[in-house]
């Protein structure tokens, strides 16, 4: 496992903050721009940073240690490949760092490259590959390494939308097949739900919250970390003097359900968007904006006004 | 504003074989919000630069408002282009960078600062207005560059690459509507090209999917997600896409397929087709109960269905089937609303 202690991922943190990655799991870790996912990859790595702690890997101290000498492998947003190597080249490259023998070297390339779907391209130069192409050679090359941490920095985010889907569900196979420590940055809560085995919310340098995604999502301790989980933000209204918050998904446009005790508002509708599986309802409650995603495809007319229903056990009170 | 017209448009670069796009007809009305999806490849980038003329059609002809503007030059088509990175002058202020495309074609001064300010509220851009863009967001820049795009009274056409690309995912929907809300204020034709089906279903009137270099399929969003044309769109759009099943899985459907939405399908102790949950993934809850994606691994392969989450790997399920399209040849047969 991977112990971090103390950590202070900018000058502006006031006390640092603790934090244990477990081996063979995901830990998704979701914060906004500038929350300080990358100082954290950074700090991880060994690279220059201004985040300051302790930092434990599997009960070593190993905050001196070069960046080089560490076992962690770092993938970045952007897909970074030597250029003037072949698919396969840059897979063997770590194990040639380790001088493996040329036999062994092989077989282990060809197994991570099929587990990956490049089989067919091993002998391409990585400028004769598409993005998503790209971005598998370079999380081949981490795997090759065989580290036990690694560390994925937003790797998703410039993929094609349908490759990123199937992307999301190789990595997800073949991560937890090893017992490598696995942390995943994203600023996407959709991420936690699905690769996250574990997860870690950040804020402006600071711990929020972790846990697994199911439970942070049912029991979030502070309105941020509600918002940080919520897609694209939570609905929020005064009562009964307390703050109060309803996650978009549990806004309801009909309940025909009486049984439940519930509340009910008025929406000015100002927008409305289908994606197909969703339908997404925005508009003014009282002076706030809200936003009540939908099941299925609805029909509903900007600027009508639109009773939603609340049910009393969604509600979430600070 | 103008209505845009492809007629039979094919192109080849220089020195290809195969011709990049090939047979598009199309016609986008004056002031309509149009999406062209699309993966990469597919030639979403080769029919901007035909649009914006950077490019002309190999064949075919194309036209703005019924004038055939083939072998016009961009800069005499009036097409507007907002790009994946906004692209500003940095050394100059907000209102300044919104003046810039009317100073350069000698627009009179009054009319320069009355266009800039309409911008300024169109896009509530007032309070940054003496800004530079390094000291702006992300949002703030590409917020910009589209009022850039609609600052000149003569635009006929914009084109959108990409623009949400940079934005970070929880804002995406704000830019989204303040593009939409514009786009109907000015009655605006605005072209939005992109991968993400999500986007293009959100943003547009009507989409057109490209694959291989041709239009599959024009439609509303409605359209194009309940009654794909073929197997190929009903699996690129919807995330996950369509699920697809032998005709056979189903009583009285013909065709040699059936494929079906995530969420038009349940899973109960008797249904259509038994299988062994391999995956679960819980995206929210409804009722206290978790909600979201099941995998199945059935004797056809895998089923997704979204729903109820309450499940576990390994458990048996059977697939109920409550809407579906059915296929034949990969090309649509039908729609059955009610299985």
């Amino acid at each position: 496992m991977l112990a971090l202690a103390n950590l202070r991922l900018n000058a502006g943190c006031s006390e640092g903050f603790s934090h244990t990655f477990l081996s063979g799991q995901i830990t998704v870790v979701l914060g906004a721009n500038n929350a300080g996912k990358t100082d954290m990859c950074r700090f991880i790595t060994g690279l220059s940073t201004p985040a300051r702690g302790e930092i434990l890997l599997d009960g070593e101290d190993v905050s001196s240690m070069s960046p080089q000498q560490r076992s962690v492998s770092l993938v970045y947003q952007a897909f970074v490949n030597y250029p003037n190597l072949t698919v396969l080249e840059n897979i063997e490259s770590p194990l040639r760092a380790h001088s493996a023998p040329a036999a062994a070297r092989l077989t282990q390339a060809s197994d991570i490259a099929a587990k990956l779907q490049l089989t067919e391209l091993l002998h391409r130069l990585p400028h004769e590959l598409s993005g998503g192409q790209q971005q598998r050679v370079a999380i081949a090359r981490a795997l090759a390494k065989d580290a036990r941490v690694l560390l994925l920095d937003e790797p998703l985010v410039n993929l094609d939308f349908k490759l990123r889907e199937a992307l999301e569900n190789e990595l997800r196979e073949l991560l937890t097949a090893s017992n490598t420590i696995v942390i995943y940055t994203s600023s996407d809560p959709r991420d936690a739900f699905t690769l996250g085995d574990q997860l870690l919310l950040l804020d402006n340098g600071r711990k929020l919250q972790s846990g697994s995604p199911v439970d942070v999502y049912r029991n979030p301790n502070c309105l941020r970390s509600m918002e940080l989980l919520a897609d694209p933000f939570v609905n929020r209204f005064l009562g009964d003097g307390s703050e109060c918050a309803i996650r978009p998904e549990h806004v309801r446009v009909d309940d025909k359900d009486h049984s439940q005790a519930s509340i009910t508002f008025e929406m000015q509708v100002t927008a409305f968007e289908t994606s197909g599986d969703e339908s997404f309802i925005h508009g003014q409650v009282a002076d706030h904006d809200w936003i009540a995603r939908c099941q299925g495809m609805k029909e509903i007319t900007v600027g009508s006004k639109l009773a939603l229903h609340v049910r009393e056990q969604d509600i979430v009170r600070f | 504003m103008a209505q845009i017209t492809l007629e039979d448009v094919s192109f080849r670069y220089p020195g290809a074989t195969e011709d990049t796009l090939y047979g598009l007809d199309l016609q986008i009305e004056n002031g309509e919000a149009h999406a062209l999806l699309g993966a990469s490849g597919a030639g979403k980038t080769t029919m901007l630069n035909l649009l914006s003329g950077l490019l002309s059609p190999t064949s075919g002809r194309l036209l703005f408002d019924g004038n055939d503007v083939s072998d016009l030059p961009g800069r005499e088509r009036n097409v507007a282009q907002v790009f994946q990175f906004p692209v500003l002058y940095d050394s100059l202020t907000v209102a300044e960078n919104l003046a810039f495309p009317l100073r350069t074609r000698g627009v009179a001064t009054d009319m320069i600062d009355g266009q800039v300010a309409y911008i300024c509220s169109e896009l509530s851009l007032g309070k940054i207005r003496d800004t530079k863009p390094p000291s702006l967001s992300l949002f703030e820049k590409q917020l910009l560059a589209v009022g850039k795009a609609l600052v000149r009274p003569d635009v006929s056409l914009v084109l959108l690459d990409e623009p949400l690309t940079a934005v970070e995912p929880k804002i995406k929907w704000k830019l989204r509507q303040t593009l939409l809300k514009v786009q109907k204020d000015l009655g605006v034709t605005m072209i939005y090209v992109t991968h993400d089906q999500t986007e293009a279903l959100t943003f547009a009137e009507r989409v057109s999917v490209l694959s291989a270099g041709g239009i599959l399929q024009t439609g509303t969003p409605t359209e194009i997600y309940q009654s794909p044309a073929n197997e190929f769109i009903g699996h690129f759009v919807g995330s996950p896409g369509m699920n697809f099943l032998p005709c056979s899985a189903v009583p009285s459907t013909t065709g040699d397929r059936i494929g079906f939405r995530p969420e038009w399908a349940a899973l109960v102790d008797e249904g259509h087709v038994d299988g062994t949950v391999t995956r679960v993934r819980v995206y929210s809850t409804q009722d206290s109960k978790a909600h979201g994606l099941v995998t199945l691994m059935t004797p056809h392969g895998e089923v997704f269905v979204r729903g109820n989450a309450e499940f576990e790997t390994g458990m048996k399920a059977s697939v109920r089937i409550d809407r579906c399209v059915t296929f034949q040849g990969g090309n649509r047969v039908a729609e059955i609303a009610h299985v």
